[in-house]
């Protein structure tokens, strides 16, 4: 009898071992599927961004998006993710909570004992990738390579980081301080990054003959159309990713989110479907164009992200339709005001993110947060604020340096000719698309 | 520099030089790389603008 139960004890204890291992093994797969579909984000403002640029500076505006990306990765590992681990108190540094995240700490690299890091640093990389990209597709066609670099480094693994650390994290101020709630980064991400690249905008300007000189301004028209429609489409497709990434795996247990509630995935798929159909319909009621109904789906996302784990889906759908409206109204009020932003970054994450955290205020008020406030109108205007200020000043101020060592544009001459032929050694169309009237481009020396 | 164990039995970190300060050396030699790329990029602009500004 007792040889039985010491077997029985032994077979209990290697069925609890192999269920441990399951729940990590599981987690990791999760989260390494999520990075994977958040690569075809950048897929997606690839083809996005280069479509949406001139024949004459296509290939360009491509090496520009590909670097940031590849900057990101280093940068993201060297201080971005100690950021993440060390200010969610505010601006005051966490040495301990940090120690994880220090470049050459234990964690942060091939170790048999951690399956966590690795694959929590990946997905944030992801999300910081995405940021730069959002700015990205702003500035096409006239900021200088190297500026941009500097800038997509300074957004992506310094300020989104430090603002996900306050307003994505399950100790950040915003939370513990005031009951912030943002499911799906409409603040720390969409908001930063969109009010980052205006930042940049008013010190770059617009383009050469986008305005004229009574303050019209004139379409610079995408040279692929379809490229960028496509582009944007693959975008959401791998949004799929990203909001996996925004759930927590628990293995044992339901899913949380970052912020500690209860959720599913089922919830975020009710959602994200109906304000992504929303944010269409929007945007093609009010400009009947397949850019901007693209665009819209984007926006109608963001603008119901903050309560993609909570909303009755029809609601998410308004909500969709508010950011798919939204977005190009404001594209143009910002064109008016003579900011040039080439792809309506500004408007479609800047705005639409902003939209998105207020109306949570309002629709996602009363939810519990354990010890922390509850959900309310209060929280989510401090943490707008912070995000627009978090984003929009270093962008302004990093430009301004920038512009004033004269790394942030391109010389005028090289703009009218275009980047490609000048500074490009192969060329994107080689057998023709001579559409501009300046002759097929030939490759630069 | 190299292997930081001599058996996989509870090894943790495992990767190259954990544990002394190899890593670091890694670390500074990545990030002087960053830094010159970006130089780099800075330097190829000049001079391709300046180039075509000749012509």
């Amino acid at each position: 009898m007792e040889q039985e139960l010491a077997e029985l004890a032994a077979k209990v204890a290697a069925l609890e071992e192999g269920s441990a291992w399951s729940t990590t093994i599981n987690m990791e797969v999760f989260y390494w599927w999520c990075t994977a579909l958040m690569f075809i984000i950048h897929a997606g403002f690839l083809a996005y961004e280069m479509g949406a640029s001139r024949k004459k500076n296509v290939l360009a505006s491509g090496i520009k998006n590909i670097l940031a990306f590849a900057f990101m990765i280093p940068t993201f590992f060297f201080f971005g993710w100690w950021i993440y681990l060390a200010f969610p108190g505010g601006l005051i540094l966490d040495f301990e909570a940090g120690a994880g995240g220090i470049p050459w700490s234990d964690a942060m690299g091939p170790n048999l004992t951690d399956n966590a890091t690795g694959i929590f640093w990946a997905a944030f990389t992801l999300f910081a990738a995405t940021t730069a990209s959002i700015f990205s597709g702003a500035v096409i066609e006239r900021i200088k390579l190297s500026g941009f670099i500097i800038l997509a480094i300074l957004l992506g693994s310094v300020v989104w980081i430090l603002a996900a650390a306050w307003a994505w994290h399950g100790d950040g101020w915003l939370l513990t301080e005031y009951g912030w709630h943002d499911f799906g980064a409409a603040g720390c991400v969409h908001m930063v990054a969109g009010f980052f690249a205006l930042g940049v905008l008013l010190n770059l300007g617009p383009r050469i003959g986008k305005y004229n000189a009574d303050g019209t301004s004139n379409d610079i028209l995408p040279h692929n159309v379809p490229m960028s429609v496509f582009g944007l489409m693959i975008l959401i497709v791998g949004f799929f990713g990203f909001l996996g990434g925004c759930i927590i795996y628990n293995g044992t247990g339901q899913w949380t989110t970052i912020f500690g509630n209860p959720t599913t995935l089922s919830a975020v798929a009710f959602n994200t479907l109906m304000c992504f159909g929303g944010g269409i319909i929007g945007a093609w009621v009010v400009t009947r164009d397949p850019f901007w109904m693209m665009s819209g789906a984007l926006a109608g996302i963001f603008a119901a992200a903050s309560g993609l784990d909570v909303y009755w889906p029809p609601l998410a759908f308004l909500l969709g339709i508010g950011g798919g409206v939204i977005a190009p109204l404001v594209f143009r009020w910002l064109d008016k005001l003579g900011i040039d932003d080439a792809v309506g970054a500004v408007s479609v994450h800047g705005f639409a993110g902003l939209f998105g955290v207020l109306a949570f205020g309002v629709l996602g008020a009363g939810y519990p947060n354990g010890d922390y406030p509850d959900t309310n109108f209060l929280a989510q205007l401090i943490g707008a604020v912070v995000m627009v200020v978090t984003g929009f000043v270093p962008g302004y101020v990093g430009s301004l340096i920038l512009k004033t060592v004269g790394l942030l544009r391109i010389p005028p001459e090289v703009e009218i000719r275009g980047m490609d032929p000048v500074k490009v050694p192969i060329s994107a169309y080689p057998e023709g698309m001579d559409s501009n009237g300046l002759g097929v481009p030939a490759p630069a020396e | 520099m190299g292997s930081p164990i001599e058996t996989w039995e509870g090894a943790a970190a495992i990767f190259n030089g954990a544990g002394g300060a190899a890593p670091v050396i890694w670390l500074v030699l990545a990030g002087v790389a960053c830094f010159g790329a970006i130089v780099l990029a800075a330097i190829h602009e000049e001079h391709v603008y300046a180039k075509y500004l000749k012509k």
